[in-house]
């Protein structure tokens, strides 16, 4: 570590990190386009100047990106030089820019917007009309290109060469002519491509998902989890007015993702906006399911517990680890031990992000003592069992619901998921809140907590399975009086 | 004129003195000889060189002893080295190292073997541009008829030093004759100049020390060799010594390469050498070293030419490659060209001079073609402050905007005058051109 002055600040900073970075880590403002924390520094677009003194020299304006602390340095963000240098440097990124802000998806996070408000002239003085460029050329599924506004920072050119390792991005021809271009206009491909919408500082490449679909002032925007695998991505997830999940980003978190998610996890969203909702639950009577309070349906499904001698508690690998706990601590009552249902390892396992397991939780579940079963042991469980409890998100999507209903007739099943399961063996169902509806911890692969954000509300009528545990377990006969079962 | 010695051309002007027979007939691979014979080390070659003075001719003029020493000790860092000859040659003007290159290869190849030597380097790449075809294919055939006579490869000349030449074509870019850039494009890459630091003493090629020279410094190192450091400094001026090859070319009747000692003034080459300006005109403007050096006007015909005397008229020697202007040419016109020339050829990495290029390009189109604005000269001069000095990864922004300044500042009138009248008075009917890049 060296000594150095920022803005007349001491400050202590690493000498084998640009200077840039100092400076960000203490709170003091240098715009960049090229530079990102994740990538290695070009020094290209030159935004990033400032005034830095060394020795008896004078002050000499230098990127700082490509200007790492030295003991003594003298650094000044703010001088009328760095500033000077920085406005020229704005007038050139914008001399091609088609400032078609009011139509871009960028606008209100955009890096180029944001300075130029902040330090940009008011009236351009080009003559010329700005260079005419495809406005939207597809690179695949997933991004869009639009080479207009593109300010050539090759922040995406390398991401695919640094992170996933494999280059499928460059920047082609010279000069003002350049343009970003994969190799023969191939798609591009892989499961990393939408880190590289994030990465662009403007507008230049948007999600195909999320291309016109919201201005980004008005998302509601939440710190989460990313619940598609046991790495457990930090994640931020945009809520448009409270209703639809529009978007989800990687959250900066050194320990477990770094800047980084992948296309899986980013567009893991489509069942927390998806119909067909349980709002509310359903008890048995006689003709079939039918509508109830969400009272009734627990007393209901304590009922059924009651009838029973024992009582099998399948919980999904979603749970957090205060619904373990809950759950864990009311199944006492039983002399029963909650399993949770461990799917497979998936192919997707890769040497970036993902683990190939699908249980964001599987540590925090297994660390309160709850244990995984695999899928076809956890039927044959059910096989043996008389009365079944079924809890959490995605549960019976895990089961799967033929294996519900292969049950006898005479085994009584009760579920708590985001849907209705409609079989003979249901008792009741117990509609409760999904991953983007309650708040929560998981527990990743290498220990490390993740929180989860209730982004959205829940419908109406519904619950987080959190609250539904806790009322039963005020309906619930005392632990004394079932002291009797509890072995 | 006063008379002087020559010594850099001497041998090109011999038909055949390409071959080794007759290269060797008039006195070549002696300073080889007496570097790997009489036991000079390589220190000991370096302060000849230092002794000598001998400044770099690829632009910068950098002292080239000074260049070789910041190699660092073999002792402390046993990496591989490498050195890197820029034969890119592509300064627009600049036509010299192709004199050397295709009529007394073998000199080129004595001097890199020197140099080799003295920073120790186990390879020489010898980047020659693409254009080159004769430069090229003589330089190879010469390196192939001194491998055979045991001049290149392993155990040169008996001694244990084995060094290595290779070639390498360039693709046609001018950013590849920046040291960077070259080094990005001999590794196979896109001619990309990386920042500096690190320099390429301490990682350049594949990341090991490199020193990289033009072809006319190190043919001067067998001279230096052979008849010591201290002759070299005896020749020229006082902060430039030795002959330098100067390539004059435009409005003059005998545009050509002419060897002249540092000291001589341009008035005295166009005179001279050149046959003065052609067709009785008179000189407007010239650019005393390649089109990336401030223009001068017909009254700085009296400047010396070397480094300190055109640094202080505020221009610079760059390649000594002079090209003349007489004063039936506009400026605009020529400024156009220039422009033109440096939009097409940057690189795109940094956004001063990715846009800049093309503004200035386009500025001085519209400005040639009778669509001046009123502001454009003031815009023109805002540009090239703001591209230069040193605001980029490289110097080529600030090759774009030097003459820029340099013809804001001297022919602000004559500019002012196309925008005034919407034509340009000076204007020749030109034929259909394209346009470079093809999307102005």
């Amino acid at each position: 570590m060296v000594k150095i002055t920022v803005n007349g600040q001491q400050i202590e900073a690493d000498p084998k990190k640009p200077l840039i970075h100092a400076c960000h880590t203490h709170d003091v403002d240098v715009p960049m386009y090229c530079y990102h924390p994740g990538l290695s520094p070009v020094g290209s677009c030159r935004i990033c100047q400032v005034e830095v003194k060394q020795g008896e020299a004078p002050g000499r304006v230098m990127v700082a990106c490509r200007t790492y602390p030295a003991e003594g340095m003298v650094v000044d963000t703010e001088s009328p030089k760095a500033h000077e240098t920085r406005r020229e440097c704005l007038e050139f990124l914008l001399k091609n820019h088609p400032l078609d802000c009011p139509i871009c998806d960028k606008a209100g996070e955009c890096d180029l917007q944001d300075f130029t408000y902040a330090e940009g002239q008011a009236a351009g003085r080009t003559h010329e009309p700005r260079r005419p460029l495809e406005k939207r050329k597809s690179l695949g599924d997933t991004i869009v290109l639009d080479e207009e506004r593109c300010i050539l920072c090759s922040r995406c050119v390398r991401f695919f060469e640094e992170i996933p390792k494999q280059a499928q991005l460059t920047v082609s021809d010279l000069g003002s002519r350049s343009v970003i271009s994969t190799f023969m206009d191939k798609p591009l491909k892989g499961k990393y491509q939408g880190n590289i919408a994030d990465l662009c500082p403007v507008g230049a490449l948007t999600l195909t998902k999320f291309r016109f679909q919201a201005r980004v002032w008005n998302l509601t925007k939440m710190a989460s989890t990313c619940g598609e695998c046991s790495r457990g991505c930090s994640t931020t997830v945009e809520v448009l007015r409270g209703s639809d999940v529009k978007r989800i980003r990687p959250r900066e978190n050194l320990d477990v993702n770094g800047w980084w998610i992948c296309d899986i996890g980013r567009f893991a969203f489509s069942h927390i906006n998806a119909p067909n909702r349980l709002e509310g639950s359903l008890v048995r009577e006689v003709p079939g399911l039918s509508i109830a309070r969400n009272e009734d349906a627990l007393c209901a499904v304590r009922d059924m517990m009651m009838r029973h001698k024992e009582v099998l508690f399948l919980v999904s690998p979603w749970l957090t680890v205060e619904e373990g706990q809950k759950l864990l601590d009311y199944s006492k009552r039983f002399g029963s031990k909650p399993i949770f249902v461990s799917p497979e390892h998936n192919s997707e396992k890769d040497t970036v992000l993902h683990t190939g397991d699908p249980c964001p939780n599987r540590r925090g579940l297994t660390e309160l003592g709850i244990e995984g079963l695999p899928q076809k042991a956890a039927i044959e469980r059910m096989q043996k069992s008389k009365c079944i409890v079924l809890l959490g998100e995605r549960i019976v999507e895990l089961i799967g619901a033929s294996a519900v209903e292969a049950l006898p007739h005479a085994t009584s099943v009760a579920v708590f998921d985001c849907h209705a399961l409609d079989l003979p063996q249901v008792q009741a169902c117990v509609g409760i809140a999904n991953s983007a509806e309650r708040t929560g911890t998981w527990v990743n692969i290498d220990g490390v907590k993740g929180p989860i954000a209730a982004v959205k509300p829940t419908p109406r009528n519904v619950r987080a399975l959190e609250r539904h545990l806790d009322d039963l377990v005020k309906l619930s006969p005392s632990t004394e009086s079932m002291g009797a079962r509890a072995r | 004129m006063k008379a002087f010695d020559t010594y850099l051309l001497d041998r090109a002007k011999q038909d055949g003195a390409h071959k080794l027979e007759s290269y060797r007939k008039l006195g070549g691979y002696k300073g080889l000889e007496k570097v790997l014979k009489t036991g000079l080390t390589p220190a000991a070659v370096i302060d000849e060189v230092k002794k000598s003075n001998l400044r770099g001719r690829g632009g910068a003029g950098f002292p080239t002893g000074l260049k070789w020493s910041f190699m660092p000790d073999p002792a402390k860092d046993p990496r591989p080295r490498y050195l890197a000859i820029n034969a890119d040659e592509s300064e627009p003007g600049t036509c010299k190292d192709r004199v050397l290159m295709e009529r007394d290869p073998h000199g080129l190849v004595e001097g890199s073997l020197i140099a080799a030597y003295a920073i120790r380097a186990q390879a020489v790449y010898i980047y020659v541009r693409g254009e080159y075809r004769l430069s090229h294919d003589r330089v190879r055939d010469a390196i192939l008829e001194a491998r055979a006579a045991k001049l290149v490869g392993k155990n040169i000349l008996g001694s244990d030093f084995s060094c290595e030449i290779y070639m390498h074509k360039g693709a046609g870019a001018y950013i590849c004759g920046e040291e960077t850039g070259l080094m990005e494009s001999l590794e196979g890459k896109r001619g990309h100049p990386r920042p500096k630091p690190p320099f390429p003493a301490m990682s350049g090629l594949w990341g090991q020390p490199t020193t990289v020279n033009n072809v006319e410094t190190v043919f001067n190192a067998p001279f230096i060799i052979e008849r010591g450091g201290a002759w070299l400094a005896g020749i020229g001026t006082k902060g430039s010594s030795g002959n330098f090859l100067c390539g004059i070319s435009g409005h003059v009747n005998k545009p050509g390469v002419y060897e002249l000692p540092f000291g001589v003034t341009a008035k005295e080459i166009i005179e001279d050498k050149a046959g003065g300006i052609w067709k009785g005109r008179k000189l407007k403007a010239w650019f005393p070293g390649g089109s990336s050096c401030a223009l001068l006007t017909g009254k700085d015909v009296d400047v010396v030419l070397d480094h300190d005397s055109l640094k202080a008229r505020g221009s610079s020697l760059g390649t000594a490659a002079m090209i003349m202007i007489d004063d039936s040419t506009s400026i605009a016109r020529v400024m156009e060209i220039i422009a033109r020339f440096y939009d097409h050829e940057s690189c795109g990495q940094c956004s001063q001079c990715r846009e800049g290029t093309q503004w200035l390009a386009q500025i001085f189109r519209r400005i040639a073609h009778g669509k001046g604005q009123p502001d454009d000269i003031d815009t023109l001069d805002a540009l090239a402050k703001g591209m230069a000095p040193g605001k980029t990864i490289c110097a080529l922004s600030d090759a774009a905007a030097i003459p820029t300044l340099s013809a804001v500042r001297l022919f602000k009138d004559e500019l002012m005058e196309c925008v005034r009248k919407q034509r340009d008075p000076l204007a020749v009917k030109q034929p259909e051109y394209a346009v470079a890049g093809g999307h102005h």
